[in-house]
């Protein structure tokens, strides 16, 4: 598709392209189609003769890759309600909540999404629309449904096995349904039927899930909240773990050295999910706030204050061990918001990362993670012109991501309507502590 | 709903009630929560004492009811492609597309559709969704999935019945999941496996379904597009008419004015969707502007052109002879995309109709046929404060329907900038 008409260009004070390159002053965007064409000092982005250009000027604006969000459940409300309530809406009403978070990410900023877990087939049909131009969408990677033992977290979706064939089978299921990689509850969570701190997939079986989806070329992910899913996960080559909570299976927190070293030594990715649980102790703080807690809700926000901080802190080591940290929300599950995916970027710079580092995590690392890095996560000439126009450099304040002027989806500016759309998503903070 | 103390007092340059043709002049409007209270002349429309008002001044502008576009299929795409391929998408998509053609209809100042026929339970949902607060829409009259024959128009909807039994079945369960009325194809139509120039239902099956809607309150429109089919329409005393063609089972055009006089003596409205050929026309003419039409385009512009006069002037002959005239879009069936519901309205000037009487056939009129009329259609005190704000004065220029200023639904300004 070469039209000699169809060259943007924008030109911007600043440009981050997450390469780890410093930023370019007074920089320009050449954009041919979807991709980059060029980029570079002004100065140095040649337009090709006779071709008809349309500008955007951003005098005064910086301008990084689009987000990439590595967890999202778009089917869910964020407003606190467990999946075991979730999971009794009609696929109809599924779907339609989520395109709406689809569209308040995109509109925040984020370009590029990896749905961790939906209802039956309601985001595979949201993807086959978003692909025929019925709905405007991030791009997406699907995961089809996750794969849960009986009663398992999330089984309530539509994928519960057992055994190695029943592995295997729904995993070929899923990819045939359309699924870019597998998600694998490795261990119990919210769900009800679930237990948190016990594996739950034997190995075995998770060994049969992964092989079958590395045959076809298919990432693996799984959702650990106790220490055996992360060594279970290591056994079977799982290539990111999300979550990564050090619980043995009484409940009780113990960090693991020795299984970090195996992380780092096998590069596996690490999704830490830390803002979700934040946003649970906020809901409690803004319901304090407005109405009091009663008692065993100051119990509930003691303890999700403490799974928070010793979270944080593992993810300070982890850091420092040199793990492959990246960002990714979890939002809208429990009380975590679509369209606020900065507030986990947050997180990550909490637990130790820079400003250039957090930014990257959501960017050229989380692209890296997800097997797209040759499609997006850089402005690079050759990448799609995923990007996010931002008012201020995040750089000097990583908040700085929050105020965003424009958002391109390959090439294509964004209608995003007023700034009500965004604020009619926004989460608070809480004024307690 | 206990009503509060929050007011809205709405002045403008003209008000346009839709109650008959009057036009107010400096005229306003006042509401309490998502009511009308008060409708008058400036001076004689008075808040209660203490209350909070919040007063909005429209000056140059007219206020008038939300639209109420009695035809629309939220299922729609309205690229041009056929039902028969429309069908084919998932539940999923279809109630993706159908919030799409919502939002956008809402945004375009019509606070109220009737749907004519949706897959499966996918308009249904769609409201759910919409009172769950997850996508805003104008308030949706649902007819779910159609009543049709064994390959009958849209029988891959979800229905197909044979025999007055199975029809009423069908009525029951319909209604079961809450449905506001029956749409029933009494024809075949576009749908490629019916005949559009024969009658579907015999006429024992479209009684048993009349009757058994009526029996629980609910209304009926039936799809017409052949004469017979009107005549077992009106046997069967169905209470709109859709299309409603003159033709022969050999295609020939044949005016019929006692039918028409049975239209009139039995009150039933008429819904011509007039503009949904027109929309084809004026495609091609624009695209002809610009490319050369290949011969395909040349034979469709040219036979959809004759089709549209003739439609003119049969229509015309019923609107003179007292048929109550509805618009309805058909939006976004085949070319007509939804947010374009103005350009139907402005096909009925050309049936004869002034422009208010226009705008009549598109508020209180279209709320009769919808039996919504006593919360919507016109304002009026005790009525959903569903309101219409345009630049001009659409009762000399009905043109002017297309300047949108404000739209209130239920009293609340919709936030045509929020796209979340």
């Amino acid at each position: 598709m070469s039209n000699i008409n169809d060259f943007i260009l924008i030109k911007c004070s600043k440009l981050i392209d997450c390469t780890g390159k410093s930023p370019i002053e007074n920089a320009a965007i050449l954009i041919e189609g979807s991709k980059i064409k060029a980029l570079g000092h002004e100065s140095k982005v040649v337009i090709p003769e006779g071709a008809k250009i349309h500008s955007y000027d951003y005098p005064e604006s910086t301008i990084m890759p689009g987000m990439i969000d590595c967890h999202t459940h778009n089917n869910g409300f964020g407003d606190g309600r467990l999946g075991d309530e979730l999971n009794l809406l009609p696929d109809e009403i599924l779907t339609l909540q989520s395109i709406r978070n689809l569209r308040a990410s995109l509109f925040s900023g984020v370009t590029t999404i990896r749905e961790n877990g939906p209802k039956n087939s309601t985001l595979i049909k949201l993807k086959e629309a978003s692909d025929s131009k019925i709905v405007l969408t991030p791009r997406m990677l699907i995961c089809g449904r996750a794969l849960s033992i009986i009663g398992g977290h999330m089984g309530y979706f539509g994928s519960e096995v057992t055994g190695l064939d029943q592995a295997r089978s729904e995993t070929r299921n899923l990819i045939k349904q359309g699924a870019d990689y597998i998600k694998i509850t490795a261990t119990g969570g919210s769900t009800k039927t679930s237990f948190p701190f016990r594996h739950s997939f034997n190995l075995d079986e998770l060994n049969a899930i992964t092989s079958e989806a590395h045959k076809f070329g298919k990432l693996t992910a799984t959702h650990c909240v106790s220490t055996q899913g992360v060594i279970n996960s290591i056994k079977s080559n799982v290539d990111m773990i999300i979550h990564c909570i050090f619980k043995e299976p009484d409940g009780s927190d113990k960090f693991r050295p020795e299984v970090v070293e195996q992380l780092f030594n096998k590069e596996i990715y690490i999704n830490p999910t830390l803002h979700v649980k934040r946003a649970s102790i906020w809901d409690l703080l803004h319901r304090k706030e407005k109405i009091g807690l009663t008692k065993s809700e100051e119990i509930l926000l003691d303890k999700n204050k403490k799974d928070f901080d010793t979270h944080l802190q593992n993810c300070a080591k982890m850091i420092d061990s040199g793990l492959k940290l990246i960002t990714g929300s979890d939002s809208s599950w429990s009380s975590y918001q679509s369209g606020n995916t900065v507030f986990e970027i947050e997180c990550l710079q909490m637990a130790g990362f820079s400003n250039m580092k957090s930014i990257l995590s959501v960017t050229r690392e989380a692209a890296k993670s997800l097997d797209i890095d040759d499609i997006v996560g850089t402005l690079e000439v050759g990448k799609e012109a995923d990007l996010l126009v931002l008012n201020n450099n995040p750089l000097e304040n990583i908040n700085n991501l929050w105020d965003v002027k424009d958002v391109f989806l390959g090439g294509k500016h964004i209608d995003r309507g007023s700034d009500k759309s965004l604020n009619s998503v926004k989460q608070l903070r809480p004024i307690l502590n | 709903m206990t009503k509060t103390n929050s007011f809205k007092l709405i002045k403008g340059e003209r008000i346009i009630d839709a109650k008959d043709g009057n036009v107010l002049e400096r005229g306003a409007l006042l509401l309490q929560d998502d009511q009308i209270i008060s409708i008058g002349r400036e001076e004689d429309v008075i808040p209660p004492e203490g209350a909070q008002v919040e007063e909005i001044i429209y000056e140059n502008k007219t206020v008038l009811p939300g639209l109420v576009d009695c035809h629309v299929h939220l299922n729609g795409i309205g690229d041009g492609r056929k039902g028969d391929q429309l069908n084919l998408l998932s539940d999923e998509v279809l109630t993706l597309q159908s919030a799409k053609n919502a939002r956008t209809h809402l945004f375009s100042g019509v606070t109220t559709v009737r749907d004519c026929g949706a897959k499966n339970s996918t308009t249904l949902r769609l409201r759910d969704a919409i009172q769950m607060g997850i996508t805003v829409g104008p308030k949706l009259i649902l007819a779910g999935r159609p009543m049709s024959i064994i390959g009958g128009h849209l029988w891959w909807f979800g229905i197909q019945a044979t025999g007055p039994n199975e029809c009423r079945a069908h009525v029951r369960q319909l209604v079961k999941e809450g449905v506001d009325f029956i749409k029933i194809t009494a024809s075949g139509g576009s749908t490629g496996t019916s005949v559009p120039l024969r009658p579907s239902f015999n006429l024992e099956e479209m009684q048993a379904i009349v009757d058994e809607a009526h029996k629980f309150g609910k209304h009926t429109a039936a799809h017409c597009t052949n004469t017979q089919s009107m005549i077992n329409a009106l046997d069967a005393g169905v209470d709109t008419i859709i299309h409603g063609i003159y033709n022969e089972p050999n295609g020939d055009r044949s005016y019929r004015p006692d039918i028409t006089e049975r239209i009139v003596q039995q009150e039933v409205f008429l819904n011509p969707t007039i503009h949904q050929s027109r929309e084809r026309i004026w495609q091609l003419d624009e695209k002809s502007q610009n490319e050369k039409l290949t011969s395909e385009e040349i034979e469709e512009l040219n036979t959809t052109k004759e089709g549209h006069e003739q439609r003119i002037e049969e229509v015309s002959k019923m609107w003179e002879a007292g048929v109550k005239i509805v618009c309805g879009s058909d939006s976004a069936w085949a070319n007509y995309k939804m947010g374009r519901f103005q350009a139907d309205i402005n096909s009925h000037i050309s049936i004869g109709m002034s422009p208010i009487q226009a705008i009549l056939s598109a508020t209180n009129l279209s709320a009769q046929s919808c039996c919504i009329q006593d919360q919507v259609g016109t304002l009026e005190v005790g009525k959903s404060a569903d309101i219409l704000v345009v630049e001009g004065d659409p009762s000399k220029n009905i043109d002017a329907l297309w300047n949108i200023v404000d739209i209130y639904q239920n009293g609340k300004l919709i936030d045509r900038g929020n796209y979340i």
